[in-house]
């Protein structure tokens, strides 16, 4: 393989993308040169996938050029990519577990001969591609009998049969031992040597200095900027990935916590997720979660109320011990999917809001009385300014913040003493951001104890008393009301591989 | 995100549109009998078509629960046939009152075993009651040996078959889980969740519903509507045997379901869409009958109009995406 290292092979320009008339890209950009590792990072939403998809065939821009050697292409589907030279090494494995490696492997471009697969000839390309890889197992083990780690090598040699000049792997390590991520790197590297122009999306910032060359960064579906790895710093990836934070309005003064412990969590446990948590938040208090996605910020919250298992680790409420099933009855909790798991969305705002509430709205005969269900849901409707047309209409019809304040009044029926918040204003428009961390602030000022999860440090910069910062499933450290921008970015920046907390 | 959509109440909507197609069929082919055999509106007929409707009916308001809560109960026409022939054989040794709560019991004891299945192991609802249907309907085929069992005592008859101000005791039956069902499923805990189960288990589950509960409690109820209505049928026919359960019993119940506007997909429908299906599948059969037309032709017809209604059900789901 002669191909000339380090020139441009990929160009992306100007690429508009929208999704039912929601812009995910504008004006994105990307370019990556054949013998380099190129590092793609942004925040949920940046618009990453997106641009990748793009790329990859499976979705049609809606502008811009793509250039593949300074030629323009246009491709339909994920075959013509395949076709154009661009390999897509997927983060779900989708795989035959009971099919071959071989099978796996071909599944594009079966060989034949005479109308019928050719088994000789599958079998040796496979295997040619698996010396490759350096993989040891057989062309004819069937998939489901190997690891994670070699699963993935499978996925990358199905990718590289189309003899792809860029491939692009999508968050590779997330299921992957230390040990096989080794192997992982080590292949990249090989790649790289070979001249392949490889796309590395990911969020761990430590995997960027351990393999990539150059960075780009995307944020609010533009592309910010392209970095040398040698010439940037973590923090500065950081400070790109998350924009510029403006000294934010803080919409309450901090308060050291004074109420009593409502929830106090010790030596809390999940095999890969999360390691020894211990914290304890009180009354009054609302406090951040702060981490990049993947530290295990999600899974903490839904480990705590039992959506998730749990390997170890205590929780008390209000001093007493409880299971995560238990604290589950006590907690408001805001999912990060709104659309998925917050709200029936077929169903009326009435009964979204009764929900989780019948027992407040029982007439004499211990039936729901409708009456005082609509009174109910239109208390809430007015506190909350919930803008609708009628109580009446699915939940489905309603703006996005509106749904929002919609999952607020639920909870704030069933008056919890304490609330578990995962990015409350994902996807909600300026406006509307402003209103729920309003609505958060007055959840804390009515006693209730807050945790809060956000990508957007100014927005927990507005509403926080106290930081906890969590790395790869630790609580790794704490910071007060007080903390400085830079030093917040810094905690979570760090990339010492396993730093002691 | 669709359009802005009429506001109000798109429930009651959905629920009018579904049911304008069956009632358009329905009156057609009353206008055919109306011309072919006017014997057919004889009003000894038509209450003989209520009769024949309420069994049906409580049985397909038994499966309108499981598949709001996003299931199937295949087994409910077996269940109804085994329930029968224990009550035929329990009520002469033990009395009418203990074989009637046989009848239940055991319909309840099936229902109960397809809930723990389905909601406690995570088994796929239509294998676990393809499987108890064919234990059961086997089970009831060799403890009869393919007889019937015609050992009811008179007043067991005298009861069931009486018709206190000219209304069939088993039309009232109907009448009375109809407005049961309707109450638990729009008006209790029970029944929101349910929709929300069918609709959303994750967000049910978020919302802290007991998910696997809600299950075992749907299939429950759909077995124990199984023995109420082997107590229904057992009266009406004087017998009890394995046939009673017969594989077009399925289809009758399922069609009844599907016309009457629940949903296959889970959360949506209500138990009137489930007992005017059930009148709808009697009237068709019954006028069929009347005319001529052959059994076997008359189940080609059902199985076409399930094919049509789950279709209908497709789209309007893709509508209220």
């Amino acid at each position: 393989m002669s191909v000339a290292a380090h020139e441009t092979v990929l160009e992306m320009r100007a690429i508009d993308k929208a999704f039912s008339r929601v812009p995910a890209l504008s004006g994105a950009s990307f370019s990556a040169r054949g013998g380099e590792v190129h590092a793609l990072m942004g925040a949920n939403g940046a618009g990453k996938s997106t641009m990748m998809n793009i790329l990859g065939g499976v979705h049609q821009p809606d502008g811009g050029v793509i250039e593949i050697d300074g030629r323009p292409i246009a491709q339909a589907s994920p075959r013509d990519a395949r076709a154009n030279g661009i390999g897509f090494v997927h983060q779900e494995l989708n795989m035959l577990p009971s099919m071959t490696v071989a099978e796996n492997v071909l599944i594009d471009e079966m060989p034949t001969r005479n109308g019928l697969v050719d088994k000789t000839r599958m079998r040796e390309t496979t295997a040619a591609l698996l010396v490759r890889l350096g993989c040891t197992f057989s062309p004819d083990d069937t998939v489901e009998t190997l690891g994670m780690g070699d699963r993935q090598m499978v996925e990358i040699a199905r990718a590289l049969a189309g003899d792809p000049r860029i491939l692009i792997f999508d968050e590779p390590t997330s299921s992957l031992s230390a040990r096989e991520k080794r192997r992982l790197f080590a292949v990249i590297g090989k790649l790289r040597e070979e001249g392949t122009a490889v796309i590395y999306i990911t969020h761990f910032l430590d995997e960027i200095f351990a393999v990539c060359d150059r960075v780009t960064v995307m944020r609010d579906g533009r592309t910010v900027g392209s970095r040398a790895v040698g010439e940037v710093t973590s923090g500065e990836i950081v400070t790109m990935m998350l924009g510029d934070i403006h000294e934010a309005d803080r919409l309450r003064v901090a308060a050291p916590a004074v109420g009593e412990t409502v929830l106090e969590v010790r030596g809390l446990t999940r095999a890969g997720v999360l390691d020894r948590v211990d914290l304890r938040i009180a009354a009054g208090e609302i406090v951040g979660l702060w981490g990049l996605l993947g530290s295990g910020r999600t899974e903490l919250l839904r480990s705590l109320v039992g959506l998730d298992p749990l390997d170890g680790g205590t929780i008390a409420l209000r001093g007493a011990g409880v299971t995560p099933e238990a604290l589950h009855r006590d907690v408001g909790f805001v999912t990060e999917d709104r659309r998925g798991e917050g709200l029936l969305l077929q169903q009326s705002v009435t009964r979204n809001i009764s929900f989780a509430n019948l027992d407040k709205v029982r007439g004499p005969l211990g039936t729901i009385d409708t009456r005082k269900e609509r009174a109910f849901a239109s208390g809430f409707v007015e506190r909350l300014k919930i803008k609708l047309a009628s109580l009446g209409q699915p939940v489905r019809t309603l703006s996005g913040g509106n749904q929002q304040k919609v999952v607020f009044a639920r909870w704030l029926g069933t008056q919890p003493r304490l609330f578990f918040l995962d990015e409350p204003t994902r996807g909600l428009d300026v406006a509307a951001k402003t209103e729920i961390l309003r609505l958060t602030v007055e959840l804390a000022e009515a006693g209730a104890a807050v945790l809060i999860v956000s990508s957007e440090l100014e927005e927990l910069m507005r509403v926080c008393d106290r930081y906890l910062v969590i790395r790869r499933g630790r609580i790794v450290g704490e910071r007060a009301a007080t903390a400085s921008r830079e030093e917040l970015l810094a905690d979570i920046a760090d990339t010492r591989p396993e730093a002691a907390a | 995100m669709s359009a802005a959509l009429p506001a109000g109440k798109p429930a009651s909507l959905r629920f009018a549109m579904q049911m304008a197609l069956p009632l358009a069929i329905a009156a057609a082919l009353l206008v055919v009998m109306y011309l072919h055999a006017p014997n057919y509106f004889r009003t000894n007929n038509l209450i003989n078509v209520l009769i024949q409707t309420s069994s049906l009916g409580v049985m397909a308001i038994g499966l309108s629960f499981v598949m709001i809560g996003g299931g199937i109960d295949l087994s409910i026409p077996a269940t109804m046939a085994f329930a029968a022939v224990l009550g035929a054989f329990t009520m002469p040794v033990a009395g009418i009152v203990p074989g009637i709560l046989v009848m239940l019991a055991t319909g309840l004891a099936v229902g109960l075993f397809n809930g723990a299945a389905v909601a406690f192991f995570g088994m796929t609802p239509f294998v676990v009651t393809l499987a108890t249907m064919t234990v059961i309907g086997g089970a009831t085929v060799w403890i009869t040996d393919s007889q019937s069992v015609a050992t009811f005592p008179e007043p067991f008859f005298d009861f069931f078959l009486s018709r206190p101000f000219g209304v069939p005791v088993a039309v009232m039956i109907l009448v009375a889980v109809l407005a049961v069902a309707s109450v638990v499923m729009n008006a209790t805990g029970f029944g929101r969740a349910l929709y929300a189960v069918g609709l959303n288990p994750k967000a049910a589950r978020v919302a802290r519903v007991n998910v696997p509960r809600v299950l075992l409690a749907t299939y429950a109820l759909s077995g124990a509507l199984a023995g109420l209505a082997a107590v229904m049928l057992t009266a009406r026919l004087g017998s009890a045997s394995a046939n009673l359960g017969n594989d077009g019993v399925v289809l009758d119940i399922v069609s009844a379901c599907v016309v009457g506007g629940i949903s296959i997909y889970g959360g949506a429908g209500r138990p009137i869409g489930a007992a005017l299906g059930a009148l709808f599948v009697i009237l068709i059969s019954n006028a069929l009958n009347q005319l001529g037309i052959s059994y076997f032709m008359n189940l080609v017809i059902k199985g076409c109009a399930i094919i049509a209604f789950v279709w209908l059900d497709r789209v309007s789901a893709r509508i209220g995406q």
